[in-house]
């Protein structure tokens, strides 16, 4: 028995490789978005789970938002937004969690070969614009539904409030997922000395 | 024939057009930003701050600060009572977070605060007040069991 759980266990975390880059990916979106708390919606979860998906796959994506989430989460519960009473706190942070979950399982469908290519970097940074713009509607919801609802305001004034916020969201997509993407592909091509550069087809140890 | 662009020349594109792209959406949120509110003297605002158990009234016959912010910066040093608030960058703004002893999240409730009766979607440093106007700021539970 213990011998299938490390099988299941390799085959869902993948390679050495695979798993530095994932544990990678968590550090830079927990990092990455406690240094910048002071402006809102300029963070580094949306890009490291982006690449989490499409391009280590397997288990990594949902164990990089859902791990990064944890940790920042109860954070920002305790810190910015201390006060809310239980279910807003639960229900805000479904929509959080299930957003991003999304976003991974977006990447994961999209796939890029990984190559240290610019072609592949242009891609996750094209496809992150509009899953940036269905995250924010996401969790523009829940934020309605949860907290200025039952003062009485609509979803229309949330939506309208929401559009300089996803600028900025979109903005920060549009830097780290470049930023991140490029360093992150060069490593997985050429961070391990012992390893040639990947060929240009798939890498064996992706699904 | 089409046209086929060198590595070296697919990454200049790409970052001159991502380059465009972020100076583009970096203008707009400088356009969206509120415009500063503009100090000018207002007459006969009335500023009521009610929490449970307390309540504060001030009513300057003529004041400068013509924001809801800075309305209640002013009372709580004439009439000596402490206030919490945040600065944030991006977007700017203000958020009130502590008046006179009561902070946002106990007993679930949260500082909320209208003009002439009607909520405002605005952070309180970028609504302006004119004369007359009655700011109050109001500790306040959601309607719902939340």
């Amino acid at each position: 028995m213990p011998g299938r759980w490390r099988a299941v266990l390799e085959r869902g975390l993948g390679d050495t490789r695979t798993r530095i880059l994932g544990v990678f990916l968590i550090i830079v979106a927990v990092v990455g978005t406690v240094l910048m708390r002071s402006y809102a919606n300029i963070e580094t979860v949306f890009a490291a789970t982006l690449l989490a998906g499409s391009l280590l796959g397997r288990w990594w994506t949902i164990l990089v938002p859902l791990t990064a989430l944890a940790v920042l989460q109860p954070l920002e519960w305790s810190t910015t937004y201390a006060g809310y009473g239980l279910n807003a706190m639960t229900g805000i942070t479904f929509f959080v969690v299930s957003g991003y979950v999304f976003v991974g399982i977006l990447g994961r469908r999209i796939r890029p070969r990984v190559l240290f290519r610019v072609k592949s970097v242009a891609l996750l940074t094209t496809i992150s614009v509009p899953v940036t713009i269905a995250y924010d509607l996401w969790t523009a919801f829940g934020e309605w539904y949860f907290i200025t609802r039952p003062f009485g305001v609509g979803i229309v004034t949330i939506l309208e409030a929401q559009v300089p916020f996803t600028l900025y969201h979109l903005l920060s997509s549009l830097i780290f997922v470049p930023l991140f993407g490029s360093i992150f592909l060069f490593l997985h091509t050429y961070g391990w000395p012992a390893r040639a550069p990947a060929a240009s087809s798939k890498t064996p140890d992706r699904e | 024939m089409a046209l086929r662009l060198s590595e070296r020349q697919q990454a200049i594109l790409f970052a001159s057009a991502l380059i465009a792209a972020i100076a583009g959406l970096y203008g707009s949120t400088l356009v969206l930003q509120p415009v500063p509110v503009q100090a000018s003297e207002v007459h006969l605002v009335r500023l009521d701050v009610e929490s449970v158990g307390w309540s504060i009234q001030y009513a300057p016959l003529t004041t400068d600060n013509n924001t809801a912010f800075r309305l209640l910066l002013e009372a709580s040093v004439k009439l000596a009572f402490p206030i919490g608030y945040v600065w944030y960058q991006i977007p700017q703004g203000v958020f009130v977070t502590a008046i006179n002893g009561s902070v946002n999240g106990e007993q679930n409730r949260n500082w909320l605060y209208q003009v002439n009766g009607v909520y405002s979607n605005l952070a309180a440093d970028h609504q302006a007040l004119h004369d007359g106007d009655v700011v109050r700021w109001i500790f306040s539970a959601p309607q719902e069991g939340i």
